[in-house]
């Protein structure tokens, strides 16, 4: 264990028994008037579920959307499986990233843009198929996608990011626009897909909604990781009590 | 109500500003105005009719007399052989070229650029105002007038819809599209899949130079217009290095905007500047004299003079080289800008 790693705490670190999946290391995308994410360092190992949470503007999608190829970083490094993020071309079939607001090409149906990515990638078909059905989305799939619902429409595209069976998934803001209902919906979605072995990292701005669901929590404010452990330890802390009291 | 239509007015009119659109308000005028200024005005028509005559041809003297004695009125440019007095003329280096008739030595035909023009009028009268001073009401110095190029009217706009055509996908088309993959993240969403960025921009590139190709095609079937098989590959290189050129660059303008709306706008402030004065540039000198330093002009003459005057694509290399390098050029720029996803 590097010195590194020993100066995190216990939960972190024990959850880092398991192989490191990603290390970011300095990280950081500075925009106008100092918003984005300063210099920001963390590991996170296989099978775990983050949830990144924060105010708006304190860096959440930022980072996720730096991790997921969208921005280019002003500095830092990243390795996902040990293979440096600027090898874009090595990890697409690694990383699977769901924006807030689905990039889905909304004239064309469920169908096209999943089968569309399919061929990129060089999956088989049956493979569109079953992401539909495991993600109730057969009925639609003749269905425009500029017709559908907001979470019918975030549906698709987590089932898209799932296409190419990546071991490390991004959603940015998953539940954000949704009611109760789809919320509960997306969250059960994040459940299953984390059960399978997946290491899940997901934004949110209401951390008490994701109590039972993150295996650890880790809180951006102002572009800095200001909390980094467990949800128990987390609902406990001060920076709970100043950020969301 | 009237507050309400004017908060609603000054709130178009920022969105107007904001997206650019307001710029073609003010860039129409000023664009007519300075295309209007580089058009020939009065001043040119007191400039000497510049006459291209042929080396060692047989004129009558009393005109080559007459044609030097009125310096004023003309100017002669000896010329080495028909070829080259054509090619002169085409590259509007004079007015018109005098070259002794089949009838006799003292006839002439004269071969101007349009056979109808107001330009050929004055040159026909100034000549045979000389010839009636010198030589009294007897006979006239010129026999006939040719064209330069012997086509139909229809024909000899052919080159200029097909500027049209080619400069519409290139800066009406290309740049929304690109502005709109950019803008809804879809561009993003397939960079996160084995595609690369030079997979991407071939692929809009493809796409141009086929919509220009079918256009084409369609045009030319429409009219009923087909170019000989003798100039056809010329002609077809020349359509593929516009259209690689001019999609190129309009990916790039659509690199350069954040909305879609921005890119239409900045579509419209290349498309027109690069139309105009190349397909102008028959009608004025000081167009003609503008108009090579534009891309499109190195793609409109080349094309002209393949289809009108069958010329080959070899006579026009460097014209060749500078599309297929400017089309280089701006692709490298877009592939610079998607890598540092700027504006994205």
């Amino acid at each position: 264990m590097t010195s590194w790693e020993k100066a995190l705490p216990e939960t972190i670190r024990s959850s880092l028994e398991s192989p490191i999946q990603l290390d970011v290391r300095g990280l950081s995308k500075v925009y106008k008037e100092n918003r984005g994410l300063l210099a920001t360092s963390f590991c996170v190992a296989k099978g775990e579920l983050i949830a990144v949470v924060g105010h708006n503007g304190a860096g959440k999608s930022t980072l996720l959307k730096l991790l997921g190829g969208w921005l280019v970083p002003d500095s830092g490094e990243v390795r996902i499986d040990g293979i440096d993020l600027e090898n874009r071309r090595a990890l697409v079939r690694k990383i699977g990233f769901a924006p807030e607001t689905p990039a889905l090409f909304d004239f064309f149906s469920v169908e096209y843009n999943l089968a569309l990515f399919a061929r990129l990638f060089r999956i088989p078909f049956s493979q569109v198929e079953a992401v539909m059905d495991e993600f109730s989305l057969l009925p639609f799939r003749q269905c425009k996608v500029n017709f559908l619902s907001k979470g019918l429409k975030q549906r698709v595209s987590i089932g898209r990011s799932l296409l190419a069976d990546p071991s490390l998934l991004l959603f940015d803001e998953p539940t954000s626009g949704l009611d109760f209902e789809m919320t509960n919906e997306v969250y059960v979605l994040l459940e299953k897909i984390h059960s399978s072995g997946k290491t899940i990292l997901f934004t949110s701005h209401r951390p008490e909604e994701i109590q039972a669901l993150a295996t650890r929590i880790m809180v951006l404010h102002q572009g800095t990781i200001v909390f980094d452990g467990s949800p128990a330890d987390y609902f406990e802390s001060r920076v709970h009590q100043h950020l969301y009291s | 109500m009237i507050r309400n239509v004017a908060i609603l007015a000054g709130n178009d009119l920022a969105i107007g500003v904001k997206n650019k659109t307001l710029y073609l308000i003010l860039f129409i005028p000023l664009f007519v105005f300075l295309v209007l200024r580089l058009v020939d005005g009065d001043k040119a028509d007191f400039a000497p009719v510049n006459i291209g005559l042929l080396e060692g041809e047989n004129y009558s003297p009393a005109m080559i007399h007459g044609l030097q004695s009125a310096e004023r009125v003309f100017t002669i440019s000896w010329l080495p052989d028909e070829n080259a007095a054509k090619q002169w003329l085409g590259e509007r280096l004079g007015d018109g070229i005098l070259i002794p008739s089949a009838a006799g030595a003292s006839d002439c035909a004269l071969i101007v650029l349009e056979k109808t023009s107001l330009q050929t009028v004055a040159i026909v009268e100034s000549v045979t105002a000389l010839q009636r001073s010198l030589e009294g009401g007897s006979g006239g110095w010129i026999a006939e007038i040719r064209p330069l190029r012997e086509s139909k009217i229809q024909r000899q706009m052919l080159p200029t819809w097909i500027l049209v055509l080619v400069l519409m996908v290139g800066f009406i088309v290309l740049p929304s599209q690109v502005a709109e993959e950019k803008e809804k993240k879809l561009l993003l969403g397939l960079l996160q899949t084995p595609v690369h960025e030079v997979e991407w921009l071939l692929a809009k590139v493809a796409f141009g130079m086929t919509s220009i190709s079918i256009a084409a095609v369609l045009l030319h079937f429409l009219t009923g217009d087909g170019a000989g098989p003798d100039i056809s590959l010329s002609y077809l290189v020349f359509l593929m290095a516009g259209g690689f050129c001019f999609s190129a660059f309009g990916i790039l303008v659509g690199f350069l905007c954040r909305t879609q709306a921005t890119a239409r706008t900045l579509g419209v402030l290349f498309y027109l500047p690069l139309l105009l004065p190349s397909a102008l540039a028959d009608f004025s000198k000081t167009l003609n004299s503008v108009a090579p330093l534009l891309p499109s002009y190195q793609f409109y003459r080349p094309v002209k003079s393949i289809l009108l005057e069958g010329s080959v694509a070899a006579d026009f290399f460097v014209e060749l080289l500078m599309l297929s390098g400017f089309g280089a050029l701006c692709l490298l720029a877009s592939y610079l800008l998607m890598k540092r996803r700027w504006l994205m």
